[in-house]
């Protein structure tokens, strides 16, 4: 645990310190550049509020992607699964109208099954044709993007507006906000609590991580390997839907163009920087999302273009990844030559 | 007629940047690395042609500087994948976001817009006219006049095919990825022969992403590959590398590429046209799946 805390935090600071060389070969003042975008995302009680929000689909689809890959499932396909599931939330909360107690959970329910109905297309394909899921994923979330952009350019398409984007939904349908704190943040949490559980203290997360570190044991140890896979994904797909019907219900409350941004792939890259652990994804998660959010605010004060974001992420990322394999691979040595040498002695 | 000519022109230049991709992901599929960062590099080289191209006035300083792009992702995939081990998958994966992000980066900082950068100053990769093939009637339209990557990506599958089954260094790429220990023992390192064809990748991907803002198009867009490096990983995998399949399956992606382009002009949403080539994708995975089953049982 704490070479785990260690390797991420020296992680980190490796990254920024490379982030921090980029800056100033371009003229830039790093120190002040940091320090702004700490204090847009983290040193105020509305800025972290913010990050925290913000965070809520980078972490759902990462807590997808973490359990997915632990399960040894190639799911990638959380981007669709985003977008399909903001959009069945958007059409429930356009043409169904209920009080908000009895609408917002239909809303959560609706996401998860647009997510479910995306990801379950990927296992049928993979139960009935063995067609391997890391091809139709990535394929299928083009095809998602497409489908979801021709829905809000035609069939949805809010006259009033200039850009596709639907309607507005009914406004039952809308998560408040509590103080500074969107309430997107509760259904966040409860959803990473329930996982974690799932996953960590119930008979099939025992099953599925099995399935994922030897799945020859887990067969032979009498484990339904087939039908595992196919909860993984459905589950794995709920959560990415989850996370774009937080995205419409917490934010423009409609489903516009662009709507799923780059959230699932930094999601993707969330789950591998945590090792696929489900806290460790928290954590990371609302990291990264302190950079994007802070990259704005750092944008107005320091001119630095905030799509540095982006690249001071993507060395995060491998920093981070690389600096604890080549650790772990020298730890392996170290112990090696201690116990060749007390073998000679 | 001239809707068959206008298919086949189209599904010609849909090929060429995935079966210059695809030959890329070959080498390396062969050598055993699981590369999955075509995407980023075809990114990077349309993003250093269009720079190229447009601060050195020369198409030839675009397509030189688009592989040097390409090679520049190639070799951080060297350092962290074959040198300090990091998980293939993951390095792919980080580099493809890094290349989008880095980008729309550049692009804000160098040409001061976002979106999209078009310019009459970006001097686009010629056509090469043969002049024996144009006197041909009908043929002579497809079979010159042509973008000179075009050529390129003929050539390219050529050697590649001869490279990989008739040299030396072929059976050595296929020993690393067959059986890296074998290679090892008979004294040739498996390191080295990856580190080579990820440089073989990257010159290729290289030619792809030029002749995607110089050829394809006039500009550079954000995201311009649009999955097209996914495309060529499900054609590498499909065929398992043969650079002869590679080019049997980029040309039935690219008509259905054209095919997509073309449909736009009967009036069917273009949403639905641009998911033609995603979808021949899965079919083609679903008749591979097939076969492989038939083989097992």
């Amino acid at each position: 645990m704490r070479q785990k805390f260690l390797t991420g935090i020296s992680g980190i600071l490796i990254a920024l310190l490379i982030g921090a060389v980029i800056m100033a070969s371009q003229g830039y003042d790093p120190f002040s550049t940091y320090l702004a975008l700490f204090q847009y995302s983290l040193f105020s009680l509305y800025s972290f509020a913010t990050t925290v929000k913000n965070s809520t689909p980078l972490i759902l689809t990462g807590l997808s992607a973490s359990i997915a890959f632990a399960s040894g499932v190639v799911n990638l396909g959380q981007p669709g699964q985003l977008v399909m599931g903001a959009l069945l939330a958007t059409l429930a909360g356009l043409y169904i109208h209920l009080p908000p107690a009895l609408e917002i959970p239909l809303l959560i329910l609706a996401a998860m099954l647009g997510g479910v109905l995306w990801s379950g297309l990927a296992a049928f394909l993979r139960r009935a044709f063995n067609m391997s899921e890391f091809i139709v994923t990535l394929m299928l979330n083009m095809i998602a993007d497409f489908f979801t952009t021709w829905v809000i350019s035609f069939p949805l398409w809010d006259p009033k507006a200039f850009s596709p984007m639907t309607p507005q939904m009914d406004q039952a349908g809308w998560l408040p906000d509590i103080g500074d704190f969107s309430t997107v943040i509760f259904f966040m949490l409860l959803a990473t609590a329930i996982s974690w559980f799932i996953f960590n203290r119930w008979k099939a997360g025992y099953e599925w991580r099995m399935g994922g570190q030897n799945s020859l044991f887990a067969r032979l140890g009498g484990c339904n390997v087939e039908r595992n896979y196919v909860a993984v994904m459905l589950i794995t797909g709920a959560l990415a839907g989850l996370a774009g019907g937080l995205v419409v219900m917490g934010g423009p409350h409609r489903f516009i163009k662009g709507l799923g941004a780059n959230y699932a792939w930094d999601g993707i890259m969330i789950a591998i920087v945590a090792n696929n652990g489900l806290v460790a994804t928290l954590l990371y998660g609302i990291f990264f999302s302190a950079i994007q959010t802070g990259a704005l605010g750092m944008e107005l004060i320091t001119n630095v273009p905030s799509e540095i974001s982006q690249v001071l992420q993507a060395v995060l990322v491998l920093v981070i990844v690389a600096g604890r394999e080549y650790l772990n691979t020298l730890l392996d040595q170290i112990q090696t030559r201690r116990r060749a040498r007390e073998r000679t002695i | 007629m001239r809707v068959l000519t206008g298919l086949i022109l189209g599904m010609i230049s849909g090929a060429t940047p995935i079966l210059l991709a695809a030959l890329g992901g070959a080498f390396t599929y062969y050598a055993g690395v699981f590369n999955i960062a075509m995407e980023g590099m075809m990114l990077m080289a349309a993003f250093f042609a269009v720079l190229g191209s447009f601060y050195l006035h020369s198409w030839l300083a675009g397509l030189f500087l688009a592989i040097v792009g390409s090679l520049l992702l190639a070799l951080i995939f060297i350092l962290f994948a074959v040198v300090l081990h990091t998980d293939e998958f993951i390095t792919g994966i980080a580099l493809n976001l890094f290349a989008l992000g880095a980008t729309i980066y550049m692009l804000r900082q160098i040409f001061k817009v976002k979106g999209a950068f078009n310019d009459p100053g970006i001097i686009a990769i010629p056509a090469l006219h043969i002049p024996g093939l144009e006197t041909i009637p009908w043929l002579g339209q497809i079979l010159s006049g042509q973008n000179l990557v075009v050529y390129l990506a003929l050539l390219a599958t050529l050697i590649s095919a001869y490279c990989v089954f008739r040299t030396r260094f072929g059976l050595r790429l296929r020993a690393a990825g067959y059986n890296p220990a074998c290679l090892d023992t008979s004294g040739v390192p498996t390191a080295r022969i990856r580190i080579q064809s990820l440089l073989v990748c990257g010159v290729l991907c290289g030619l792809a992403g030029a002749y995607l803002s110089l050829g394809y198009v006039r500009m550079f867009v954000e995201n311009m590959s649009a999955g097209r490096g996914w495309i060529s990983l499900a054609a590498v995998i499909l065929v398992n590398g043969n650079p002869w399949g590679i080019a049997i399956i980029s040309l039935v992606f690219g008509f259905f590429d054209g095919l997509g382009l073309f449909l736009q002009s009967y009036n069917i949403a273009p949403q639905f046209t641009a998911m033609v080539p995603y979808l021949a994708t899965l079919v083609a995975l679903y008749f591979y799946s097939m076969r492989q089953r038939k083989k097992v049982t």
